[in-house]
């Protein structure tokens, strides 16, 4: 792979501005919605392990060229090089991206997340399965099983976000921010409360279904929750359930038990331990020995395009509980090994991540 | 001058607390700068990494059902019901305790919903098999974890109600109660202990006849000392109870049996012909509403004797397929075993809990410096806090294993294992509960006066987890049993000239195992010495035990009163008995861990665990297993033991699974917790 640091046909995949302490970095992807490739990983990591030290930095502002913040992992990338070969280039890719999580997570100076059209706020993109489990009650097991999409007002409402800035005030509060000469959370917090307004949640928005997300999403099993859907829809008109029913009966089996599972366990973690667990599991994706669901998905929804999958398992009751526990084992490989995370940050900034 | 004053005094205690945060550079700095004096440094920094798996070592120590315990842990930090608060940067949840025993009890009855409507209960009692039993064994004690009221409450309403219809209960019983019961359409309660008796049920004074005109079952209570006693949701919230009665047929009693009464409607009003009074504040278990109940003859249907083993005909005629009224009692007693078993291991998840709040809290508070200017120590870096905490810390790891296999051997029970189950479940339900009383007090102790916080949890689980000692079988009592039950099975063995069989008493047809005399730490750290030596000690105290009842005997004394003379050996021989069970349990579970840094840590525990025994029981000195040299070679071996086990004393309570939320402020970053700005609104 690419060194760090070096240019493709796109340029500089990530822009660094320096103004006084602040500093601007821009994930520069545009074409491909900024999704994170192994070369922005790495230069995102080297700069946020390098700003951690330095004195002159106090804050640290991170978005997106055009017209997206940023669209994740670039997964397409990572499934193209695996075809090609070797899952353990996979397996690097999210080692990388998992250190940068952790680091993001547990960084000791205050960082901005500028979301054009959605939302602002100061909140980490760690492991799902601790940002998730920490939503109100059983939300994030709603969003992690049905991969519900969050608009700028429901990811305030639930707590991922912390301040929504309509996106024509941006370029105020970016100026704003650069002419700060402290670090300090509580003035970064007030001037973001100047820019910031409360949007409104949309009628139909899941934040207003907490009540029956939770006596459903709360069940002990994937099976329970569907059941008990089920039964709530019996009593109820809401097209909300049938949806909510529809996308995970879509969804892959294998997929809804690791999820779960993964959520849980997360629920009880620090984002170190999650990042551990969540690397161990995206190996064994890529590994492939239980499940290829992973490259199915990808082929249905971003090659082939035909939103067709076909689910191997495909019935949730095709996989016990020994399968699942597979993707939570150390993977069975002589040079894989557990993510390392930095020491520095383990304990430095308190392994408590931000949210 | 002669003293140094105030003054001096405080600036060279700044000198010294300056010179913990940045060693010498300190000097150049103003005394009264504002920079902060003692930071916290988590115990991750004064323990070196773990060098074994702790996922591994935690599914050894919960044994089972480790999904099913975090989705519990999970749904009640995720409900505000459940009392979240934060402290120092982190969510905490745990009961008031400091709302009037009325909200607690509200609030108690309040989580039971939240829980049954989430699923946890399900199949507790329509559910078949040692899986779901197993599963509402962890399930419980996750709940324990969080409030023994919370447990209690539901161990009265599902074990001990729910489990007497279905151990006394029939299909007609069965069919009727269960369903209900497990959906708290019902809320049960269960009537045995009176006023007058306790540990003595088959004293108890409650009168139940028959009237065979109405077809009905008469109740009453003649006396005052004749009143229910200490009935967990008697007070405020059961519908139902179970009644335990001498049953008076045709003048005859047959008895004590155990029929089912309404106690309240379905709003809550007492029925008529009951009685009900509060048992009142207690030291704990405030959100349990214990209550009194007197019975002015009421009248209930004759299909509500539960009748597994006896019957009522409805012309009046006693029927019962067990004609010994020994054994009919013996039956009646089943569903206590289970009660045992859910209090043993909940125990250990107490001293667990404890453990774990004590020594994450020893390894980042400090006292006292060696020499001056030198940072203080760290309590745990303390010899002799060393040997406060880590012993019990070995022992609860081996009553962990202990109570592992008591669920297992009671979820897998045969007809033929009634006897070991309930001579299992005794002794550890003794020995366990007072293991953990004795640990809560070291712990509590240990953390100063932070332990008296009621939010650091380890003192106010003194008060709630003392009960444990009394119920279901005072520990005394139980204990008596054992030995009466060692004795039973050596006077048998004699009698019919037949070895040992069960009861891991198989040890005492082999010749008798030969102690050096010499002991070097390899001995004492093998696992063929610390078997021999606890098993030399249950044979003598059996043989000797046996011949004191018969000498006494010889005297002209009855069995019953030799055995009340011979109380001493009997206790002895009692915790000879459980001494050896337990350490069989560890070895067990030691042996299906392969090699590695686990199995070594595990060697360590057992080690300590059994040394620990022989340095504090005077039994070994007492009758001479051990001469005073090899009493002064085990208390130095415990002191190399202690500073072998300090390095690994985080990870191994990291091992027991419990979530941070579950831990108290003063496992955690105790400054920020008490710092002024957490006091600010």
């Amino acid at each position: 792979m690419a060194p760090p640091g070096s240019t493709n046909g796109d340029g500089e995949q990530v822009l660094v501005e320096e103004n006084l302490f602040l500093r601007t970095l821009i994930l520069n992807r545009p074409r491909q919605l900024n999704a994170l490739s192994f070369q922005m990983v790495s230069k995102l990591l080297e700069l946020f392990v390098a700003y951690e030290d330095d004195c002159n930095v106090k804050l640290v502002i991170l978005k997106g060229n055009g017209r997206a913040f940023c669209a994740g992992g670039d997964v397409a990338t990572v499934v193209h090089d695996i075809n090609g070969g070797d899952w353990r280039l996979g397996a690097k890719f999210f080692w990388k991206e998992f250190i940068l999580n952790y680091v993001m997570a547990t960084y000791s100076k205050p960082q901005v997340f500028a979301m054009p059209e959605t939302a602002l706020g100061l909140f980490p993109d760690v492991g799902a399965s601790y940002f998730l489990s920490r939503l109100p009650g059983f939300f994030g097991e709603y969003v992690g099983l049905t991969g519900a999409r969050l608009d700028g007002a429901e990811m305030l409402a639930c707590g991922l976000a912390t301040h929504f800035v309509p996106s024509a005030r941006l370029s105020l509060l970016e100026a704003a921010l650069c002419k700060l000469d402290s670090g300090a959370p509580a003035t970064i917090s007030s001037i973001l409360d100047e820019y910031s307004q409360q949007p409104h949640l949309k009628e139909n928005s899941a934040h207003h279904k907490l009540a029956i997300i939770n006596r459903c999403f709360s069940r002990r099993t994937i099976e329970e929750i569907i059941s008990t859907l089920e039964r709530e829809a019996v009593n109820s008109a809401d097209n909300w359930i049938s949806a909510t029913i529809q996308s995970l009966q879509k969804a892959s089996p294998t997929s809804l038990k690791i999820s779960l599972r993964s959520i849980r366990e997360g629920r009880l973690q620090d984002v170190g331990q999650c990042l551990t667990r969540e690397y161990r599991m995206v190996c064994h994706v890529l590994q492939g020995e239980v499940s290829k669901d992973f490259f199915e998905g990808c082929r249905a929804i971003l090659l082939d395009k035909d939103k067709n999958p076909k689910w191997e398992p495909s019935r949730l009751e095709q996989i016990n509980e020994s399968m699942v526990e597979q993707y939570f084992s150390k993977v069975d490989d002589e040079e894989w090994e557990d993510l390392k995370l930095p020491a520095k940050f383990t304990f430095s900034a308190s392994s408590l991540a931000k949210l | 001058m002669g003293s140094p004053s105030p003054a001096d005094q405080v600036s060279r205690r700044a000198q010294v607390l300056a010179g913990h945060l940045r060693g010498l550079q300190t000097s150049t700095e103003p005394s009264l700068s504002p920079s902060p004096c003692l930071q916290y440094s988590p115990p991750e920094l004064a323990s070196p990494p773990p060098d074994f798996n702790l996922s591994d070592m935690r599914k050894l120590m919960d044994g089972h059902n480790l999904q099913d315990r975090d989705w519990l842990f999970g749904l009640m930090i995720q409900s505000k019901l459940f009392n979240p608060r934060v402290a120092g940067g982190r969510v905490f949840v745990s009961p008031d305790y400091s709302q009037s025993m009325e909200q607690q009890r509200e609030m108690t009855m309040k989580r039971i919903h939240y829980l049954l409507d989430c699923g946890v209960f399900q199949e507790w009692l329509t559910g078949r098999g040692p899986e779901v039993e197993m599963r509402k064994f962890a399930l419980h004690e996750v709940i324990g974890m969080y409030d023994h009221s919370l447990a209690v409450k539901l161990g009265v309403h599902y074990f001990l109600w729910g489990g007497a219809i279905q151990f006394f209960g029939t299909k007609r019983h069965h069919d009727k109660w269960l369903r209900d019961t497990e959906n708290y359409v019902i809320k049960g309660c269960f009537a045995m202990t009176e006023l007058g008796h306790g540990s003595n049920v088959r004293g108890i004074e409650t009168v139940t006849t028959y009237d065979s005109k109405t077809g009905e079952f008469v109740i009453n209570s003649p006396c005052e000392s004749a009143q229910k006693y200490w009935i967990g949701g008697a007070a405020n919230h059961a519908t139902h109870t179970i009644v335990f009665s001498q049953l008076n047929i045709n003048g005859k009693s047959e008895g004590v049996h155990a029929f089912i009464a309404q106690i309240r409607d379905t709003d809550g009003n007492i029925c008529p012909n009951v009685r009900v009074a509060d048992c009142g504040h207690k030291i704990g278990l405030n959100g349990v509403d214990n209550g009194r109940i007197w019975f002015d003859n009421v009248r209930i249907p004759r299909e509500n004797l539960l009748n597994s083993v006896a019957d009522v005909s409805p012309d009046g005629q006693y029927l019962s397929a067990i004609k010994d009224p020994d054994q009919r009692f013996a039956a009646f007693l089943a569903p206590l075993t289970s009660g045992r078993v859910t209090i043993a291991s909940s125990a250990v998840y107490s001293s667990k809990m404890s453990l774990a709040i004590a020594i994450r809290y020893s390894l980042t508070r400090r006292a006292f410096s060696l020499t001056p200017n030198q940072p203080e120590v760290l309590l745990l870096d303390y010899p002799s806090h060393q040997r406060r905490l880590l012993p019990l810390l070995a022992k609860t790891y081996a009553m962990s294993f202990a109570a592992n296999y008591l669920k297992m051997i009671y979820v897998k029970r045969t007809p033929e294992s009634n006897k070991t189950i309930h001579v299992v479940s005794s002794a550890f339900k003794a020995i366990l509960t007072w293991h953990n009383m004795r640990t809560l007090q070291e712990c509590r102790e240990a953390c100063g006066g932070q332990g008296l916080k009621t939010e650091n949890r380890i003192g106010h689980m003194k008060g709630e987890y003392d009960v444990q000692s009394t119920f279901e079988g005072d520990n005394n009592v139980l204990m008596q049993q054992v030995s009466k039950a060692l004795l039973a099975e050596y006077i048998a063995v004699q009698k019919r000239n037949r070895p040992f069989k069960g009861l891991g008493l198989e040890h005492l047809n082999k010749s008798c195992p030969d102690v050096p005399s010499q002991l070097t730490s390899s001995t004492l750290r093998s696992s063929q010495f610390q078997t021999d030596i606890f098993c030399l000690r249950e044979r003598d105290l059996l043989i000797r035990f046996a011949a004191e009842i018969s000498q006494l005997q010889a005297q002209g004394l009855s069995r019953e009163y030799a055995l009340l003379q011979s109380y001493q050996l009997a206790e002895d021989l009692g915790r000879a008995f459980s001494d050896r069970a337990i350490l069989q349990t560890f070895l067990d579970a030691e042996a299906a861990v392969s090699s590695g840094p686990l199995k070594s840590v595990l060697s360590l525990l057992r080690s300590m665990h059994v040394l620990i025994i022989l340095e504090e029981d005077a039994s070994f000195l007492r009758y001479g297993y051990l001469s005073p040299d090899n009493a002064a070679a085990i208390r130095k071996e415990v002191t190399i033991l202690c500073s072998e086990l300090r390095p690994h004393a985080l990870a191994l309570v990291s091992s027991f699974g419990i979530p941070d939320a579950f831990l108290s402020p003063i496992a955690f970053n105790w400054i920020d917790a008490n710092s002024w700005s957490s006091v600010q609104p």
